[in-house]
């Protein structure tokens, strides 16, 4: 047997109810005797429903009904009025005043263009696009009106994020002034995060955001390194050191020692002291690559060269294997027992470099290998 | 009859016509949920003209789109007349009132209830009036949803899925609602004293 409700409404549609016939009484309304016998409470409740429905007291008097829609119609022909009238007067008024119109027409027009180059500079990546210092200065705005510590440090993450996304697009030799640019944004965005986080108190929010910038650090470091091969020299000089600061493991060196030979035909060598040196580097000096290659012997990479050339280097350093890059202006320069002063240069004892002469003069020189114009450290006959 | 979903939409567009006949399908509905919700009719009359002047009011910011949300709207709107007409009630003084009209009839109500009703005389006039006190008691007495399927189902003569789309309820639910809604007024109207003595008798001569 169907619950009681069910049986209730069942009653109530055969009696009509529910077909759409407002206002109409229900026709059909009594049933059988024998069902109706069996339902007594059912046909209870609907006995109740059709007296409710049936009470006068809930018939809208035809005199009422007339004058409310009177009252509504009037009603809503003012509002129409109104809203016409509304519409129109601002229209009126525009006219009457061309100045006021024109006025309003370019505060519409400069707040157009105002949120468009707003946008259009949200979307820049390119340092070296102008719109860039648009966005550098939204983005100082949005920091500065973060209400919380934790806020300015989340957007510092976000900030940093957005600025390593930008890399891998200008990791080529035609944006290279752009690539270093972003990388210094880079480095700038991901230190002031770590600033703000080491000023938030110590909490699950600090637990949270230094993990997050855990998780950025890993993150550059993974994409730096995939765009070292596509850099040039400065490029990777410059890659180098972020991911040193980033917490990388890379080769660096501390010092070079340029060990001149003692007569023109002999070679010279330079060794490199330093962490994490990788063996089969190449050669940097002044920035440019040789072809030779270093051996790794007691800790030092040492390279030996050509001994004949005239020039004297200023920077040494190395290309490792894996893109990265090192050079150091911290040179020493062993000769036949006397010494000179390199500009720029550093000994051991201090920061005036050291030179130790060739038995010919003073001034030790490194000259282009065969090959182009790497250089390589050789001992002039006279200077 | 004119879909509501045209008949909405040309009201909105300032179609006096359309905004009649929203009127005329609506004013039972609306008039039927205010007479069952307090004391006396000249009260049910001007809280339902305070309805219908703010649906003039609103219409043209209304985003309903059928019948359903049309009249779920027109019910909220009715909804928070009645309980700001009982806010204000609540905080007027309380003063002596000699016994009002209530619900006797106007001139055209007592032309209706003569014409179906010959032999009524003012003695079940006041009977029926103190009974329907009961039942507005009683109808006070539901929840908004058990007074909405009310309307819906009885006056306004919709079927449980057009109700069940208006209260954003499934069918089974508005049975339920419907049923508990009679099963309590019912219980508080009791048995033996039926609510309308007078359309009880002729219930029972229709049925003879």
């Amino acid at each position: 047997m169907k619950p009681l409700e069910e049986r209730l409404n069942d009653r109530l549609e055969q009696a009509g109810w529910g077909s759409g016939r407002t206002g109409q009484h229900p026709a059909g309304f009594t049933l059988p005797v024998r069902e109706r016998e069996h339902d007594w409470e059912v046909d209870e409740l609907v006995a109740l429903a059709r007296r409710l429905q049936q009470a006068y007291q809930l018939q809208v008097a035809p005199d009422f009904a007339r004058r409310l829609e009177r009252r509504m119609v009037r009603r809503y022909a003012e509002l129409q009025l109104q809203r016409g009238s509304r519409r129109r007067s601002f229209c009126s008024l525009l006219r009457a005043r061309p100045a006021l119109s024109a006025v309003l027409g370019l505060c519409l027009l400069f707040c157009l263009v105002s949120t468009s180059v707003l946008a259009l500079a949200a979307q820049v990546s390119d340092p070296t696009s102008p719109l860039y210092g648009l966005k550098r200065w939204e983005q100082q705005v949005q920091l500065q009106l973060s209400g919380s510590p934790a806020d300015q440090a989340t957007l510092d993450l976000q900030f940093a994020r957005d600025r390593l996304k930008t890399l891998p697009s200008l990791a080529d030799t035609a944006h290279a002034r752009a690539y270093r640019r972003a990388l210094a944004d880079l480095d700038q965005q991901v230190h002031a995060a770590a600033a703000a986080i080491t000023e938030l108190p110590g909490g699950a929010q600090q637990t949270h955001l230094a993990g997050e910038l855990a998780r950025l650090q890993r993150d550059a470091i993974h994409v730096l390194r995939g765009l070292l091969a596509r850099l040039a020299l400065p490029e990777q000089l410059g890659t180098t050191n972020e991911l040193a600061r980033l917490g990388d493991t890379v080769p660096l060196v501390r010092q070079a020692a340029l060990t001149l030979p003692a007569h023109p035909h002999a070679r010279a060598t330079i060794s490199f002291t330093g962490l994490d040196l990788q063996p089969g580097a190449h050669l940097l000096v002044d920035g440019n690559v040789s072809e030779e290659t270093g051996t790794l012997q007691h800790g030092q990479m040492v390279f030996v060269l050509d001994g004949n050339g005239n020039q004297h280097p200023h920077s040494l350093g190395m290309l490792n294997p894996d893109g990265t890059a090192t050079e150091t202006t911290a040179i020493t320069i062993k000769g036949a027992g006397t010494s000179g002063t390199p500009g720029g240069n550093q000994n051991d004892n201090g920061n005036k470099p050291t030179v130790t002469p060739t038995p010919h003069g003073n001034k030790p020189p490194v000259t282009p290998t065969p090959h182009g114009n790497q250089p390589s450290a050789t001992p002039t006959p006279h200077h | 009859m004119e879909g509501i979903e045209r008949l909405l939409d040309c009201a909105r567009q300032g179609n006096a016509e359309a905004l009649r006949a929203l009127y005329h399908r609506f004013l039972p509905g609306i008039f039927g949920y205010m007479a069952t919700r307090v004391p006396d009719r000249a009260t049910a009359e001007d809280l339902t003209s305070d309805v219908f002047l703010q649906m003039v009011e609103g219409i043209h910011h209304l985003r309903a789109e059928d019948e359903a949300g049309f009249t779920a709207w027109l019910l909220r709107i009715a909804r928070v007349t009645v309980a700001g007409y009982y806010r204000k009630r609540e905080k007027q003084p309380a003063h002596l009132s000699l016994p009002g009209p209530a619900w006797e009839p106007t001139h055209a109500e007592s032309l209706l209830l003569l014409e179906s009703h010959a032999e009524a005389d003012p003695v079940q006039w006041t009977q029926a009036r103190e009974d329907w006190q009961a039942v507005v008691k009683a109808i006070n007495h539901l929840t908004e949803e058990q007074r909405q399927v009310l309307v819906g189902r009885l006056i306004l003569g919709y079927d449980v899925a057009t109700v069940a789309h208006m209260l954003g309820k499934k069918a089974n639910a508005v049975k339920a609602l419907q049923f508990r809604a009679l099963q309590s007024l019912q219980r508080q109207l009791g048995k033996p004293r039926s609510p309308m003595p007078a359309l009880q008798k002729q219930q029972k001569e229709e049925g003879e």
